[in-house]
């Protein structure tokens, strides 16, 4: 019950003068219930691995199993529509994907869609709703009206509403301001914990890496550069400047002093833990 | 899309994508002209020589403007069978029982199928050679002496090249809905009527607010850089006129004279 | 030298969205500001107002001394120049070369002197490789650079960016910080910068935190990023290194209050080798 990537290949526009290879060779198992973070410049292929979860783009070559479902490449796949239910992928800027004209009535789309009765639709989008932080008063009015930041959660909840198992995010937090972005990483480590959802994001902040997620695929000119978990990612700061990433705050500030002198543990990205560390240092030199 | 050829921009090195847009545009109503001057079998061989000897000069393939023309094939039929029952003169060329088809009907059809198919052709010619914002230029500039009686030729162009420039990046807009949609379970080929409905509306809807959206930051930009409609302004891709874009217009120009004096004496 | 001064600036979008109530401050001729608050605070709606591309409700805006009124528009536009945060939706040329080029028509300069013009500023920008690029070809960041490019060749005193990075890969963001920096230092330009990021405000000279349509603080970094209360009022977070400043004081560590992670880090390191 897990994502298998076998081989996986892909390419665009496949025989025409503009054919381009966006993945190759792709293994790659993504385990159950866990939080995990796709990285990668842009171009190197993260949107376009995720587009396979839920079988909006087929493999050229090779194979992919997700839950139940296999993808083979060439051979015609079945039940795409079922394996859509189970894996809700949320684009970047959702908000743009808003169209009815009350949210209860967006709500109830991708539900119905599926073959949900009217009555289950609903419900589920109630719940939903609730799980993105709004409360029923919202159902009634169009989502046109929102903020910015309420839109989006409005988007996400549209996917929540089809109940997945999986839920992938392309860069839900781009365009939001900071706070707006920690409710949203927040949100989605709630979806992971209190309600087991397999959570896969696509980001470029590595503080969201470092404190959201529990594991890291770094991607890499259509390949997996690196599989790993967050906490051995970024113990090593050498390999992360081969990566030209730019590492979040805490771990700076400790390769910086460690340059200079400090013997901070590396394997520390607790504030409290590594002020105290530094503090203990600093009398013990005095 | 990929599959539509009609009005495509083919980025080949030749003297006649080198040539000048309004001249382009000039020789092209020109022949046109003299594709409406009746001056039978002979005047359209004339013209189909010159033609084809046109497009195989631009490096144009006859397989890629044979594809051009393969939307009016429909047409044409349909013309045909038209005439097949409206035409009643000339020749009996078959009959069944009661029912005849005469030779007008066959040759009015040919005779409206060459004209289309060689006006097809010089069209090709023009927008095949010339970029779409190189062709817009030509028509601004030729447009310029309209102004004085109220053509807003530089607002037109404008309005064009916008279009142009924004054409790939809805495309691409129109793409991401459609994914984003499809996650929520639209399935664009299948279902009935009223899912299809749905469908298509979650699609434009949000298209719609998109576009909306980006004409606003769009006009703000632009008036933020200067920019005031009707307001005068310099152009920095300036057209000039070299020798071969003179020879093209007398040519043009001879062509049609010949075509009609062959029409008179015939 | 004040180069823009605002006196009670009020603008609402409709009756329900009071978006800048009774905004007065100034900036600086030379210096780099940064205008800071979360997304609804009303700090993009100010810099439309500043190039009259919102109509003010009441109040006043000067620029060079110089009134913002609709006979005035066209002369302080020429004056201030603005970087907006969408990089697709401001590229407005089928090219790199005609999107420079853009401005440059508006001005009337004349065609044969253009050549010159968009060569410097693509310099620039580092974008000469890519003049005859379409949009579609290039990335987000490079957009943005055309964009700065488009702007700075039609020579303007003060350059305004509204959330320029924010829709950038940290590559992106890079890239025009980096060409935010070079204006600073290398030019007299005077920079206004409508931001959400905390750490680029801990590099600019003057800070404006808004909220609610209001300005709550302004002052330099130093000063105002470490008032938290306020920031968090203001859904705004306290600089990273003035966060580990309070758990290391926690520790009983004497520091004084750097908002950049470079200050606190040359501290520590003299405090553990003096001491």
């Amino acid at each position: 019950m897990s994502i298998e990537f076998n081989k996986v290949s892909y390419i665009y526009s496949e025989k025409t003068p503009f054919e381009y290879a966006a993945l190759h060779d792709i293994d790659l198992l993504i385990k159950e219930k866990k939080m995990t973070a796709i990285i990668g410049a842009t171009g190197s292929g993260k949107s376009t691995l995720v587009q396979h979860l839920n079988a909006l783009l087929l493999p050229s070559g090779g194979k992919l199993k997700v839950l139940d479902f296999e993808i083979v490449a060439k051979e015609k796949a079945t039940n795409l529509k079922a394996l859509r239910s189970h894996v809700g992928l949320v684009f970047q800027f959702p908000e743009y994907q808003l169209f009815e004209e009350t949210i209860m009535k967006d709500l109830c789309f991708g539900p119905k869609n599926f073959g949900a009765s009217d009555e289950e639709a609903q419900k589920k989008a109630i719940h939903a709703l609730k799980l993105v932080g709004l409360d029923e008063s919202y159902l009634e009015k169009s989502p046109l009206d929102l903020s910015g930041g309420q839109k989006r959660r409005v988007a996400i909840a549209g996917i929540l509403a089809m109940e997945p198992d999986i839920l992938v995010l392309d860069e839900p937090t781009a365009g939001l301001d900071p706070q707006g972005a920690v409710q949203m990483m927040s949100l989605f480590k709630e979806l992971n914990q209190k309600y087991a959802k397999t959570v896969l994001v696509v980001t470029h902040d590595m503080e969201h890496v470092l404190n959201y997620c529990d594991e890291v695929v770094v991607m890499k000119k259509g390949t997996i550069y690196a599989h790993t978990t967050v906490k051995e990612f970024f113990k090593d700061t050498s390999y992360l400047d081969e990566l030209h990433i730019l590492p979040p705050a805490i771990v700076r500030v400790r390769q910086m002093l460690n340059e200079r002198g400090f013997h901070l543990p590396s394997d520390c990205y607790d504030m409290k833990q590594l002020c105290s560390a530094i503090a203990k240092e600093v009398k013990h030199h005095g | 899309m990929g599959n539509f050829v009609l009005g495509k921009y083919l980025p080949y090195d030749s003297i006649i994508h080198k040539m000048d847009p309004r001249a382009k545009i000039l020789a092209m109503l020109l022949v046109l002209i003299s594709i409406f001057i009746p001056a039978g079998y002979l005047g359209y061989a004339i013209l189909a020589v010159v033609i084809v000897t046109t497009v195989l000069t631009a490096k144009l393939s006859l397989k890629f403007v044979w594809k051009s023309m393969k939307p009016m094939l429909f047409m044409l039929c349909f013309l045909l069978v038209v005439n097949i029952f409206a035409v009643k003169t000339g020749d009996v060329l078959i009959a069944f029982g009661n029912f005849e088809i005469y030779s007008d009907a066959v040759f009015n059809t040919i005779y409206i199928a060459v004209r289309l198919m060689l006006m097809i052709m010089v069209t090709t010619c023009l927008t095949a050679t010339t970029k779409p914002l190189d062709l817009t230029l030509g028509i601004e500039d030729l447009l310029k002496p309209f102004k004085k009686v109220g053509v807003p030729a530089h607002e037109i162009a404008m309005m064009i090249s916008i279009a142009l420039r924004f054409i790939p990046t809805l495309i691409e807009e129109t793409e991401r809905i459609m994914k984003a949609q499809a996650s929520r379970g639209v399935d664009l080929q299948e279902g009935k009527l009223k899912e299809k409905i749905m469908a298509i509306l979650s699609l434009i809807v949000p298209l719609f607010v998109s576009a909306f959206q980006r004409a606003e930051d769009l006009a703000n930009a632009m008036e933020a850089r200067g920019y005031a409609p009707g307001q005068r302004r310099t152009r920095y891709k300036q057209l000039r006129f070299h020798f071969r874009d003179y020879m093209l217009l007398v040519c043009s120009a001879g062509l049609v004279a010949a075509v009609a004096v062959l029409a008179l004496v015939l | 030298m004040k180069q823009i001064e605002v006196k009670n600036l009020d603008f609402s979008y409709d009756e329900n969205t009071h978006a800048v109530k009774n905004v007065s401050f100034s900036i600086e001729k030379g210096s780099y500001t940064t205008i800071i608050g979360h997304n609804g605070s009303g700090k993009s709606t100010i810099a439309k107002l500043l190039i009259g591309l919102l109509e003010k409700n009441s109040g006043e805006i000067f620029v060079d001394g110089l009134p913002l009124t609709i006979e005035n528009l066209q002369e302080i536009r020429n004056k201030v120049g603005i970087v907006f945060q969408n990089p697709d939706n401001q590229f407005i040329g089928s090219t790199v070369r005609d999107d420079i080029a853009f401005g440059l028509e508006n001005h009337c300069v004349e065609p044969e002197k253009m050549d010159e013009i968009i060569m410097e500023f693509a310099e620039k920008v580092n974008m000469v490789e890519f003049l005859d690029s379409e949009p579609t070809k290039l990335s987000g960041g490079q957009k943005q650079r055309v964009a700065i490019a488009g702007v700075l060749a039609m020579a303007p005193e003060i350059m305004i960016f509204d959330e320029s990075t924010s829709m950038l890969d940290p590559q992106g963001k890079n890239e025009i910080n980096e060409v935010i920096r070079e204006l600073h230092t290398k030019t007299k330009m005077t920079l206004v910068s409508i931001t959400h990021d905390i750490e680029e405000v801990t590099k600019s000279d003057y800070v404006i935190v808004m909220n609610n349509g209001e300005i709550v603080m302004a002052g330099k970094p130093e000063q105002v990023m470490t008032k938290e209360k306020e920031l968090f009022k203001s859904n705004l977070d306290l600089p990273f290194s003035l966060k580990m400043i309070k758990e290391l004081e926690k520790n009983k560590l004497k520091l004084s209050h750097s908002v950049t992670l470079e200050g606190l880090v040359d501290e520590l390191c003299q405090l553990n080798s003096t001491k």
